[in-house]
C-alpha cells in the first residue's frame, strides 16, 4: 500500500503539494488528474523516492521512504514498474540494449539469454524488428511501447506507475498503448496513470483523485466523479460530452451523454 | 549559492572517487573518450597551430628591432609549453566537449533519463560523471601534448621560413626549453584543468531545471564557469609551479 501522510513539496519557493494525503492499495487502478503543473507527476517521483517531501510522511508497505538513503531506496523501487512521459529511452543505446539495460544491471545473464528475453518483450508488442533502431528512429507510440516493455524487462513489478503514457499520440496510437496497459493491470497488478486526459482515464482506471494547484479536489470512484459539481473536473468532463461546458452550451442545446 | 557549492564540491568527490570503485562502465568510458579526445583532434590541431604562427610572428617583430631574432624558438617554447598551450587546449575543450557534457546531461534530466537511471538503480555519478571526468583526465593531457607539438611547428614555419631563422638554432632552443621544470609544469595543468571542467560541466548539467531555456542556461553557465575556472587555476598554478620548481620571480 502507498501512503500519502499531509505530504508538502515545494520546487524552490514554489510549492507544488499542499498538505496531500492519501492512501492507495497495489491492487487498485488509479487515474491522477490535473492540469499542467498541479504536482501529478512529482507524486509519482515522491512514490519512488525520487524526491523527497519537504514535510509529511510517505509510506510503501509500511516503511516510511521519506528520509530514507538512495541506497535504500533500490527495494523499494524494484516494486514498481514506471513509463515516463516520452518514454526516457537513452539516446545512445538501440531498443534492443534499452530493454536489455535493467537486464543487465539486476540479473547476471548470458548474452543469449539476454537476447531471447529481450525478443520475447518486443514481440510482445510487435516491435521484434525494431531491435536495431535508435530512440529517434521511433515514433511516439514505438517509443512508449519500448519504454513499457524495458520497464518490465528485470522486474515483477507490484504495481504500474504511469506518466502520461498517451500525451502526444494520435488517437490510434493511444489506443495501442492504453490496451497495453489494460492488458498488462490484468495479471492482478494495479497502476497509478497521471494524465491531463479524462478520456483514456476512464479507460484505464477506477479510481480518480484530481489535483488543482497542489491540493486535491476530488478523491473518489467515476460515478461520483461524473456527478461532482466542482467547476476544474467539468471542465475536464467537457471533453467527454457528459457534461455541459458551461452555461452558455446549455442554451445552445448540448445533450448529455 | 552555499548549498551549490556543497553540492559542486560532492559531485566532484564522488566522480573521482567512482575511479576506484565498482561498478566501471568502461564502454561508457571508452565512447567518452572518443567523444573528447578524437572528437576535439582537428580543432586543437587548427586553433594550436595558427596561434603558435601568430606567436612567433609577433616575436619577430618585435625582437628584431632589438636584434634578438635568435630567442625566437626560446620564448615561443617556454610559452607554449608553459602557459598557452595548457590554457588555450583547456578553452578549446571547455568550449566543445564542456558545453557537450553540459548539454547531454541536462536533455537527459529534462528527458527523466537520468530518474530512469535511479529507478533501475544506478547510481548516476558513476554512470555519467566518473565516465566524462576520466575522459577528461586522460585526453586533455593527451591534446595539450599534440597541441603544444603543432603550437611549436607553427612557429618553426614563422621563423624559418619568414624571419629566416637558422632551422637549426630554432630547434636547439626548443631542446633547451625541455627541461624537467618546463615539462613538468606544463604538464600538471592539463590534469587539473581536465577535472575542473568535467565536474563544473556534469554539474551544471545534472542542475538544469525548466525546459530549452534552462538547458541554454546550463550550458552557457558551464562554458562561462569553466573559462574563468581555468584563467583563475591557471594564475594559481603557475604560482605555485614557479614556487615548487624553484623559478625566482
Amino acid at each position: 500500500m502507498i501512503e500519502f501522510e499531509h505530504v508538502r513539496f515545494s520546487y524552490g519557493a514554489r510549492e507544488v503539494l499542499r498538505d496531500v494525503s492519501f492512501s492507495i492499495d497495489f491492487q487498485e487502478t488509479v487515474a491522477i488528474l490535473g492540469g499542467s503543473g498541479d504536482g501529478k507527476t512529482t507524486i509519482l517521483k515522491l512514490i519512488l523516492g525520487l524526491l523527497r517531501p519537504d514535510f509529511g510522511r510517505i509510506r510503501i508497505d509500511g516503511e516510511d521512504i521519506s528520509s530514507k538513503a538512495e541506497d535504500d531506496l533500490r527495494e523499494i523501487r524494484m516494486k514498481f514498474s514506471i513509463v515516463f512521459q516520452e518514454g526516457a529511452l537513452f539516446d545512445s543505446l538501440n531498443v534492443k540494449e534499452n530493454v536489455a539495460f535493467a537486464l543487465r544491471e539486476y540479473r547476471s545473464l548470458s548474452e543469449e539469454e539476454i537476447d531471447q528475453k529481450v525478443r520475447a518483450l518486443l514481440k510482445r508488442v510487435d516491435l521484434e524488428d525494431a531491435m536495431e533502431l535508435t530512440p529517434e528512429e521511433l515514433s511516439g507510440g514505438m517509443h512508449r511501447r519500448v519504454a513499457i516493455m524495458r520497464s518490465l524487462a528485470a522486474i515483477e513489478p507490484k504495481m504500474f506507475l504511469y506518466d502520461e503514457p498517451t500525451t502526444g499520440l494520435d488517437p490510434v496510437n493511444a489506443d495501442i498503448i492504453c490496451k497495453l496497459i489494460l492488458d498488462l493491470s490484468k495479471e492482478g497488478r494495479g497502476l497509478i496513470i497521471v494524465t491531463h486526459k479524462i478520456f483514456d482515464a476512464f479507460k484505464l482506471a477506477h479510481r480518480y483523485i484530481f489535483l488543482k494547484e497542489g491540493t486535491i479536489l476530488f478523491d473518489g470512484r467515476r460515478e461520483k466523479l461524473i456527478d461532482s459539481s466542482i467547476p476544474e473536473i467539468q471542465i475536464f468532463l467537457s471533453e467527454l460530452n457528459l457534461k455541459p461546458k458551461g452555461p452558455s452550451s446549455i442554451d445552445s442545446g448540448e445533450k448529455y451523454v | 549559492m552555499i548549498g551549490d557549492l556543497q553540492e559542486f564540491y560532492l559531485l566532484s568527490w564522488r566522480g573521482l572517487l567512482s575511479l576506484i570503485r565498482k561498478p566501471f562502465y568502461f564502454k561508457d568510458m571508452i565512447e567518452q573518450m572518443d567523444y573528447a579526445g578524437t572528437g576535439s583532434f582537428v580543432i586543437v590541431l587548427l586553433v594550436s597551430l595558427f596561434i603558435g604562427m601568430a606567436l612567433s610572428l609577433q616575436l619577430s617583430a618585435e625582437l628584431s628591432g632589438l636584434g634578438l631574432k635568435m630567442y625566437i624558438g626560446k620564448i615561443v617554447g617556454v610559452s607554449i609549453i608553459r602557459e598557452i598551450g595548457p590554457v588555450m587546449t583547456a578553452l578549446v575543450f571547455a568550449g566543445r566537449v564542456g558545453s557537450g557534457m553540459a548539454s547531454e546531461l541536462g536533455s537527459m534530466i529534462l528527458g527523466h533519463q537520468v530518474d530512469t537511471l535511479r529507478v533501475f538503480g544506478v547510481d548516476p555519478v558513476k554512470k555519467l560523471v566518473t565516465p566524462r571526468v576520466l575522459s577528461s583526465l586522460i585526453m586533455l593531457p593527451a591534446l595539450t601534448i599534440v597541441g603544444d607539438a603543432v603550437s611549436i611547428l607553427g612557429g618553426y614555419y614563422i621563423a624559418v621560413f619568414v624571419s629566416l631563422q637558422s632551422s637549426t638554432f630554432y630547434w636547439s632552443s626548443i631542446q633547451g626549453v625541455l627541461n624537467v621544470e618546463n615539462v613538468l609544469s606544463g604538464s600538471i595543468k592539463p590534469f587539473i584543468f581536465g577535472y575542473l571542467i568535467a565536474c563544473i560541466s556534469c554539474y551544471m548539467g545534472l542542475s538544469t531545471k525548466g525546459g530549452a531555456l534552462g538547458l541554454r542556461r546550463a550550458t552557457t553557465r558551464a562554458v562561462v564557469a569553466s573559462f574563468i575556472m581555468i584563467i583563475v587555476a591557471d594564475f594559481i598554478l603557475t604560482r605555485i609551479l614557479l614556487y615548487v620548481l624553484g623559478f625566482s620571480v
